[in-house]
């Protein structure tokens, strides 16, 4: 990941609401807590944060409402104008774009899908996801031909002639995703696309998404404020709290390592052994004696419970996605992370 | 116990504010009491402190006219509008205008109706558009109408767009949101006289005055609800729009605008609404058509015939309002890629063949080109029967109700109001303001009223608000228990509000006469004549408030053994009382309307005196007079407002 | 139908006046019409013999009051009906700022005032002074003004100062202003059911005569002065306090640019001369045989060639 430069890029970004936030940063000591800044009256919804995403990976922000989670994506696509730092979108501060070269970067690179849908009520299903074509220019034949793709693509085939209000909750989202995908966008954000939805509807939904994704291959940055699907989904995870970046890392380091008492705190209720892979539990081959099949790495240590349980072994090997051997683990360590703790 | 442990910061300041609003009543009541005791200016403002408001309109007024030159620029404006005016003229009744192609044949302009309603929304749309036509031609008010519609069909477009650029500036500068909200309030509640006398200097008599009437008569509400339509458009929709890489115009064009369709669309109706409601009015300064001659009509007593115009102001209301709502509503159909011609402009081609044939039939069969009064037909005889027989019915009854009213019930009360001192009404409105509102609205109120005063018309301005203060009394008694008959079922509460909406429309003018054979020259008609308008919001309100209320609400009350009438006054009541106090608030605003207009039967009220006014163009008073109207309205909106906003909050209604 | 009519009416005219007049122009004559009856007619009538010259005629209904503004500016070119008793003030302070000017009378005597149908006199025979009437001021008196007489004035509008005229003779009468004056003719009408005494504002030339037989009030005689000068009039603290002028004039006006513009209409006009009869017939037309105005004015001209034909020809 680090061979390659990032696609989007955050330094020190800040945005600050207030009635002169610019003025205000540019006399703050950088290390003010969240409360003194409050205490000026200002809204410090970005605090510092430094972050860098790569080409093809989700970035899962995570954080409860008010966190500053969907400042901080509206801020990557510029929805919102930062007051301090700089964020590089392929290379570009979007910050010094003029309106004409954003536009043509959104009308190129992003996409978006929002929380409750965003849809355009007088259009139908059709023309809301051909939307974002047309206000490029596409002529008309072109811009149905590329919407019936991508509404089949979400499995909306036979809908295209849908009002929204004629849809379900589901459905309509499926627009959204339809809508942020017509323009073949590199860089997808996605708001709390599901959060709006039923929890059945909402597991359908991921599933769909994670089709979708291994299909297309984008860089994502995703909201949520629902753990179970960031781990689900994520390939990191930003941990949010007041405007700042608590912790960024791989889903088990964050469950197994939390960097701070917050993230431990919010971790805390997760079953670990479902996030937890087998590779990441393993430690180094180090000359111990290794006997019998290796476990698949790629596992967590909840779906090896069975496995781990009957196994007589205290050490197993642990298998790499080529199936050589990566590393040892612990049993105990695992039955650990499974049962929990013994006290 | 815990609903009062929470309530109790709000009785707190609730009860310091009863206190006050107690000591002042008293102060009132004594200053009413002790009227013998009191200084004269106490009782009436002594000549030397009115202040000469006309006057001072009037300097603005010429300066603004004279020495600004404005008038060169308003008449250049209505000259402009005079072009698109005679292009309406000359196609609707042949006026001798370019293009001289006009008179279009009735049968034509009918047919058109009809394919443009079927284009817009099928079958039905197509039936009410077609036969409106027909109906006016048959019953041979073909000329006027369409001397009215040619008015319409410019006046109406032009508000619609005026509203929205308006709007949408309002959207987007606060400064100009600042300046423009006062103005729409005093426009809004101003009486349409007020406007008259300066559109006269300013624009002239005839169609283009009528036309711009109408257009500063129905501009604000459209202003109002783009503004409120734009400002309800969700966040996320315009950040997807943002995404979809929309440029700020595109943003507008597309989605914003487009978003906030359901709020527009309200003010396009209540812009179709206000341009037949000016129908009318708009004819006392060169408006041709209909309205002018259902005021000659009417000056006939030709009630049947007024009827049949009334009919037709309807009708084309609702063909309007739903064209419109049609419009905005209709998506564009799409076509594959190849699609002959011919098929893609199917009914545009059915259209020419229809009026191609149609307006050859019609130089060979005249009847197809205008129907003349003489060959038209009539409903004006039975009518004029049955109003007959109503009146002398009645007429027992109401000769009763006559004299009990004046000598019992109108005259004490107007004796009363007259009597009261100036001071003890200023003060007792003070202590109304403070019971709602606290101080604030207490200055508020002491503040319009005492303009009032200031400016000289007190007595007059008293007599108006007995007027409407008995009249919105007697709405409720009505308004009230039909509005709760009507909320009962879904059906009757469709049916109660489609009468509504049709006395609503129907032309005010028309009630006047009726009411005046019924109850003579007196104030009794006028009151007659503005409850049967005052009582329409209110029954309105009061269905909307009742079924509004959650189920949740009402599915608790069954559950705890409530009576429907224990629900109705424990849980439907309660609950939909802020919304039914809009409804008075909108009662007393019509009420301020329609009293004016009632000058025509003949009161002694600001009405009369705006009427004499207009009539010698003198601009400052009217426009005096006519704010004297409009405080008072603004007055009870801010109190009804504040309340009901406050008892929305009590109540947990957002 | 009506294109029909207006191409034969103008090849008529073409036929009839020669060209040896300058051409009038082709812009429309723009005629206001007012809310009664015989105006409305008349209006008509005069803008279908303009029609019949080859002029464009258009009509605008505007106010009885406002007219004068308008017709000063060239809103509107001509008025027909100038009541010296209703419109004399309006029309002279119009005149003197300039614009329009005074194109003849009528030969019709006008009369405006207090008016009661006869079988009042039944009831209070000392009529038609007003002294008299005064003193039967509780005849009149109706639920809305206690114990004095009701006066029925016209629309407020039409500016009779009726109000004055009770303050300053004194007298013991509210004015209650009807809103139209078909409200007036309705009070003649239910108070004829049972003879009830009423006294309403009235004019003449004006078809009710011929429904309802009355007399006018006698009031003190109008004297030039009376309506602006407080010295004048018996009381000698206020105006207002005699009559209305008995023998009115009924003048025409038009706009001073009218002559240059339309010479041969303007010529025409100068020779218009209506009698009271004539305009009582108008009047009649529509409000007892229910013509539409401008049918009414068809057929009076079509009765009345031999006194309208010369007006033309006379002017040519």
């Amino acid at each position: 990941m680090t061979d390659q430069k990032p696609v989007i890029s955050c330094r020190n970004v800040w945005k600050m609401f207030g009635p002169q936030p610019e003025a205000y940063l540019a006399g703050l000591d950088p290390a003010a807590s969240f409360e003194a800044i409050r205490a000026d009256g200002y809204v410090p919804a970005v605090r510092n944060v430094s972050l860098d995403i790569a080409k093809g990976e989700m970035l899962v922000i995570m954080g409860l409402s008010g966190s500053g989670k969907s400042t901080l994506v509206r801020c990557m696509s510029r929805l919102l104008d930062i007051t301090g730092g700089a964020i590089e979108v392929e290379g570009h501060v979007i910050g010094d774009l003029s309106e004409r070269q954003l536009i043509d970067l959104r009308r190129n690179k992003m996409g978006m899908v929002f929380q409750s849908f965003g849809l355009l009520p007088h259009r139908t299903v059709l023309d809301n996801v051909a939307f974002p074509l047309e206000m490029r220019g596409q002529d008309i034949h072109a811009r149905r031909a590329r919407a019936m793709e991508v509404i089949e693509l979400v499995g909306l085939g036979g809908r295209e002639d849908y009002f929204p209000r004629e849809l379900s909750g589901g459905q309509q989202q499926r627009v959204g995703i339809a809508r942020s995908l017509a323009i073949e966008p590199d860089i997808w954000f996605l708001d709390e696309p599901f959060s709006a939805l039923d929890p059945l509807i909402r597991r359908e939904m991921q599933d769909e998404f994670l089709r979708l994704q291994e299909m297309l291959g984008k860089t994502i940055v995703f909201i949520t404020h629902d753990f179970d699907e960031a781990l689900r989904l994520a390939d990191r995870i930003a941990i949010m709290k007041d405007g700042a970046v608590e912790q960024i890392d791989r889903p088990d380091r964050i469950v197994m390592e939390p960097a701070t008492p917050y993230v431990a705190k919010f971790t805390e209720e997760i079953e670990k052994a479902r996030v937890v892979h087998a590779s990441a539990l393993a430690g180094p081959v180090n000359g111990l004696s290794l006997s019998g099949d290796a476990v698949d790495g790629s596992k967590t240590i909840s779906q090896l419970a069975r496995l781990l349980v009957n196994d007589e072994r205290s050490i197993l090997p642990v298998a790499g996605p080529d199936g050589g051997v990566i590393g040892a683990l612990d049993k105990q360590r695992a039955l650990d992370v499974l049962f929990g703790e013994a006290q | 116990m815990t609903t009062v442990a929470t309530d109790a910061p709000v009785s707190v300041a609730g009860q310091s504010r009863l206190r006050m609003a107690q000591v002042l009543f008293g102060a009132a009541l004594c200053l009413a009491l002790a009227k013998g005791l009191l200084p004269d200016a106490m009782i009436r403002l002594p000549e030397a402190w009115v202040l000469p408001f006309a006057d001072w309109f009037n300097a603005v007024f010429n300066f603004m006219r004279d020495d600004l030159g404005l008038v060169h620029v308003t008449r250049a404006f209505a000259d402009g509008l005079d072009w698109f005016l005679d292009v309406t003229a000359n196609l609707l009744y042949g006026k001798n205008r370019w293009p001289r192609i006009g008179p279009i044949p009735w049968s034509v302009i009918a047919v058109t109706a009809a394919i443009v309603g079927y284009a817009l929304n099928g079958w039905r749309l197509a039936a009410l558009s077609g036969l409106t036509f027909v109906w006016i031609a048959v019953m041979g008010q073909w000329q006027w109408a369409m001397e009215t519609l040619s008015v319409i069909l410019i006046a109406a477009p032009v508000s619609v767009l005026l509203g929205l650029v308006m709007g949408t500036l309002a959207w987007r500068s606060a400064r100009f949101r600042a300046v423009l909200n006062p103005l729409l309030n005093v426009a809004q509640s101003l009486p349409h006289f007020a406007y008259m006398i300066p559109v006269v200097v300013f624009v002239g008599v005839g169609p283009k005055a009528g036309a711009i009437v109408t257009i500063i008569f129905s501009v604000p509400p459209m202003i109002r609800m783009t503004l409120l339509g734009l400002q309800k458009v969700p966040t996320e929709v315009i950040e997807a729009g943002q995404m979809a890489a929309a440029t700020p115009w595109q943003l507008l064009r597309h989605v914003r605008l487009p978003t906030a369709r359901t709020e527009i669309l309200v003010g396009v109706n209540q812009v179709i609404m206000q341009c037949l409601a000016m129908v009318v009015l708009a004819s006392f300064i060169g408006m041709p058509g209909l309205g002018q001659k259902l005021l000659q009509l009417l000056q006939a007593l030709k009630i049947g015939r007024s009827f049949e115009i009334g009919i037709t102001i309807v009708l084309l209301a609702v063909m309007l309002d739903r064209c419109s709502k049609a419009w905005a509503m209709k998506q564009p159909v799409h076509m594959e890629k190849g699609t002959p011609w011919a098929v893609r402009h199917r009914l545009l081609l059915i259209w020419v063949f229809a009026t191609v044939v149609l307006w050859g039939l019609s130089l060979i069969f005249p009847l197809l080109h205008e129907i003349g009064r003489r060959e038209a037909l009539s409903l004006a005889d039975p009518l004029d029967v049955a109003m007959d027989w109503i009146i002398a019915t009645l007429d027992p009854v109401t000769q009763w109700l006559r004299w009990f009213l004046i000598v019992w019930v109108l005259i004490p009360l107007r004796d009363g109001m007259l009597w009261l001192p100036v001071s003890a009404v200023l003060v007792f409105l003070m202590a109304v303001g403070w019971a709602v509102g606290g101080r604030r609205s207490a200055l508020i109120c002491l503040a319009y009223f005492g303009l009032i005063a200031l400016s000289g018309w007190w007595d007059r301005a008293m007599i108006t608000v007995y007027t409407v203060t008995f009249s919105v009394f007697i709405a409720t008694l009505i308004g009230f228990p039909l509005g709760i008959w009507g909320s009962r079922s879904d059906r009757r509460a469709k049916t109660v509000l489609l009468v509504c909406d049709t006395l609503q429309t129907f032309p005010s003018f028309i009630y006047l006469i009726p009411v005046i054979m019924l109850f003579g020259v007196n104030d009794v008609a006028v009151v007659g004549a503005v409850v049967l308008f005052a009582a329409v919001p209110l029954i309105r309100y009061t269905i909307e408030g009742l079924r509004g209320v959650p189920d949740a609400q009402i599915e608790a009350a069954d559950m705890s053994g409530a009576t429907r009438k224990q629900t109705l006054w424990s849980v439907r009541l309660p609950l939909a009382l802020p919304t039914i106090m809009v409804g008075v608030n909108q009662s007393v605003m019509f009420s301020l309307f329609m009293v004016i207009i009632a000058a025509f039967i003949g009161t002694q009220d600001l009405g009369q005196e705006m009427q004499r006014a207009l009539s010698s163009s003198d601009v400052g008073k009217g426009m005096v007079l006519g704010l004297a109207v409009a405080f008072m309205g603004l007055m009870v909106d801010h109190l009804v407002t504040v309340w009901a906003t406050r008892r929305r909050k009590a109540l947990g209604l957002g | 139908m009506r294109i029909t009519s207006l191409l034969s009416a103008s090849a008529l005219a073409l036929a009839s006046v020669t060209a040896a007049q300058a051409q009038d122009s082709s812009d429309p004559i723009v005629i206001p019409t007012h809310n009664w009856s015989s105006q409305i007619v008349m209006s008509h009538v005069v803008g279908q013999i303009f029609e019949s010259m080859g002029n464009s005629v258009e009509y605008v209904s505007t106010d009885s009051q406002a007219v004068y503004e308008s017709v000063r500016l060239g809103d509107v070119t001509l008025e027909l009906e100038v009541w010296e008793g209703a419109f004399g003030p309006a029309f002279e302070a119009a005149m003197e700022k300039g614009g329009l000017h005074d194109v003849g009378d009528h030969n019709a005597v006008t009369r405006e005032d207090w008016w009661y149908p006869m079988w009042t006199k039944e009831a209070c025979p000392g009529l038609p002074s007003w002294e008299a009437l005064n003193e039967c001021a509780a005849l009149f008196a109706t639920p809305e003004t206690g114990d004095k007489g009701r006066f029925l004035g016209g629309p407020v509008d039409w500016l009779k100062h009726d109000q004055e005229r009770v303050d300053a003779l004194g007298m013991d009468f509210v004015v209650v202003n009807a809103g139209s004056a078909s409200a007036l003719w309705a009070e003649v009408g239910s108070a004829e059911r049972d003879r009830r005494p009423v006294v309403i504002f009235n004019w003449t030339p004006n078809f009710v005569e011929a429904l309802y037989p009355g007399e006018f009030v006698e009031f003190p005689e109008y004297v030039d002065g009376c309506k602006d000068d407080p010295a004048v009039g018996p009381n000698p603290e206020m105006t207002y306090d005699c009559g209305n002028p008995a023998n009115g004039y009924l003048k025409k006006a038009a706009w001073d640019g009218m002559e240059e513009k339309w010479p041969a209409a303007y010529a025409t006009l100068k020779n218009i001369s209506f009698t009271n009869p004539q305009i009582a017939e108008m009047a009649k037309l529509v409000d007892i045989d229910e013509l539409e105005p401008e049918d009414a004015a068809a057929e009076w001209l079509e009765q009345n060639e031999a006194i309208w034909k010369p007006w033309v020809d006379g002017g040519a």
